[in-house]
């Protein structure tokens, strides 16, 4: 199976979620720039540009925050899944915010220096071994950097020239990116407001990503399957041609699908392109197709259909005191087996 | 030092665009099927090829190497999450301690009382 590579892979409702982003940065910025200056220590007086650079730092942490409540939120709920889909222009508009706040910064503070700029920035403040008066600027580089390199990686390409596994640890340089900024902004910003407003948002939105991490964790662990066979769920609790998505162990996932009314198959949860979720996808012509690029499989085998040779893992079912139960050992991609046929649900042609 | 990390810096992006051009000229058809004839996408991995050539380079030879056939075998089906709870839950210890501590130790706050260099009057 072949998808050419297009610059930016957009559909209507990405369309719709990337619209609606615009919109809410827009808002927040004016808002931030109308109310910003009543917010601020009324004492010291800021200028436009100090206010313009904080508008579009706060606007970049929260973005960011967001982002990374979406994963355990979608976790915990599979309501959140549609807004998980699309998460990577999500990104990239926030690496684009967080420049602009950057850029703000450099041509500013550091535009008057006798020295090349950048050098400014860089040494201006090199008191590394205190905690109040921390050089928060390189807190800053850093987690600008971390974001430049997940977003210029976010296309499509990187995630199948690096392959997922790798991908997947690049991109968890997030976190680290996540607690430099924590730092910058609580070394920062949060030292010189008087006003608790942006302290409660502030704490409320670092506080909120961490929860919800420790949630989903915990969730997980509760989830996580123990024994050779693992209990899925009743079989009428999987709806006709969807998934039950199921989590092995720390580093595999299998989706239940049902499908002709009573037949049920299990299959790796991770699409043989790009790592795709599986079992949100809907089985269209026979097959499951993956949600991120079509791609489809047979149920019965985890191959694609001819001419194409993709193939994942299958799973061994089977049902034990009215419960589906899912082998925790995977078969070699592409290896056959028979659907379970529940007795007593009503088959469909 | 600033100037020096600069400097380095320069010659790491330096580099980079030299590596960008053998890739994206040489290698990318060679390696990736679904690249053939597409060039429109071709200027947006730039950026990323700039940022993480080492990487690029390392991958490049490793899939050249394996007649780009799969080189992850049954690990691609098992992304890695077992450091994301990790970091995650670092995360989650270290992100209230910087909170309360930034709350704590406020620049103008009780353990930064500013110094008197009057004596008050008595």
């Amino acid at each position: 199976m072949s998808v050419k590579y297009t610059p930016v892979q957009w559909n209507p409702n990405k369309w719709v979620y990337d619209a609606v982003l615009l919109a809410i940065v827009a808002i927040y910025i004016s808002v931030f720039l109308r109310l910003g200056a009543a917010e601020a220590d009324v004492s010291r007086p800021i200028d436009g540009a100090v206010l313009r650079m904080r508008a579009f730092g706060t606007c970049a942490f929260f973005m960011l925050s967001a982002i990374l409540c979406i994963g355990p939120l979608a976790r915990l709920d599979d309501r959140f899944l549609p807004i998980l889909y699309n998460r990577r222009h999500f990104g990239v508009l926030t690496a684009i915010v967080a420049w602009t706040h950057a850029t703000y910064v450099y041509n500013w503070y550091f535009n008057f220096s006798q020295i090349n700029r950048l050098e400014a920035l860089l040494s201006s403040n090199t008191a590394f071994g205190q905690i109040l008066g921390f050089p928060i600027e390189a807190l800053g580089v850093f987690a600008f950097v971390i974001l430049l390199i997940l977003a210029a990686t976010s296309h499509d390409f990187w995630l199948s020239f690096l392959g997922a596994p790798l991908w997947k640890r690049l991109h968890l340089l997030i976190y680290l990116a996540y607690g430099a900024l924590v730092a910058h902004v609580a070394l920062g910003y949060l030292q010189d407001t008087e006003n608790p407003t942006f302290a409660l948002l502030f704490s409320a939105a670092a506080l909120g990503v961490v929860g919800l991490h420790v949630a989903a964790w915990q969730v997980g662990r509760m989830r996580s399957a123990k024994g050779e066979w693992v209990a899925v769920c009743a079989p009428g609790d999987i709806a006709e041609g969807r998934a039950r998505i199921v989590q092995l162990g720390p580093k595999e996932r299998v989706a239940i699908f049902r499908y002709d009314g009573n037949r049920f198959s299990a299959i790796s949860n991770a699409c043989a392109h790009q790592n795709g979720p599986l079992g949100e996808g809907r089985i269209l012509d026979g097959c499951v197709t993956c949600p991120w690029h079509g791609f489809q499989y047979r149920m019965a085998d985890g191959c694609a259909p001819a001419p194409f040779t993709e193939k994942v893992p299958t799973y061994d079912l089977r049902l034990e005191d009215g419960q589906l139960m899912v082998q925790r050992h995977a078969n070699p991609p592409g290896t056959a087996v028979d659907p379970l046929a529940v007795t007593g649900m009503e088959a469909t042609p | 030092m600033a100037a020096d990390l600069i400097w380095a810096v320069q010659i790491y992006l330096g580099l980079g665009a030299v590596a960008a051009l053998g890739f994206l000229g040489i290698g990318l058809d060679r390696i990736d099927e679904n690249a053939r004839g597409a060039w429109v996408f071709r200027p947006f991995l730039i950026p990323g090829i700039l940022l993480i050539w080492p990487l690029v380079l390392f991958r490049w030879w490793q899939l050249e190497r394996a007649d780009t056939e799969d080189t992850e075998g049954q690990g691609r089906f098992r992304p890695p999450l077992l450091w994301q709870p990790r970091l995650a839950l670092l995360l989650a210890v270290a992100v209230p301690v910087m909170i309360l501590g930034a709350m704590v130790l406020r620049q103008d706050g009780p353990n930064e009382a500013p110094a008197q260099l009057i004596e008050p009057a008595q």
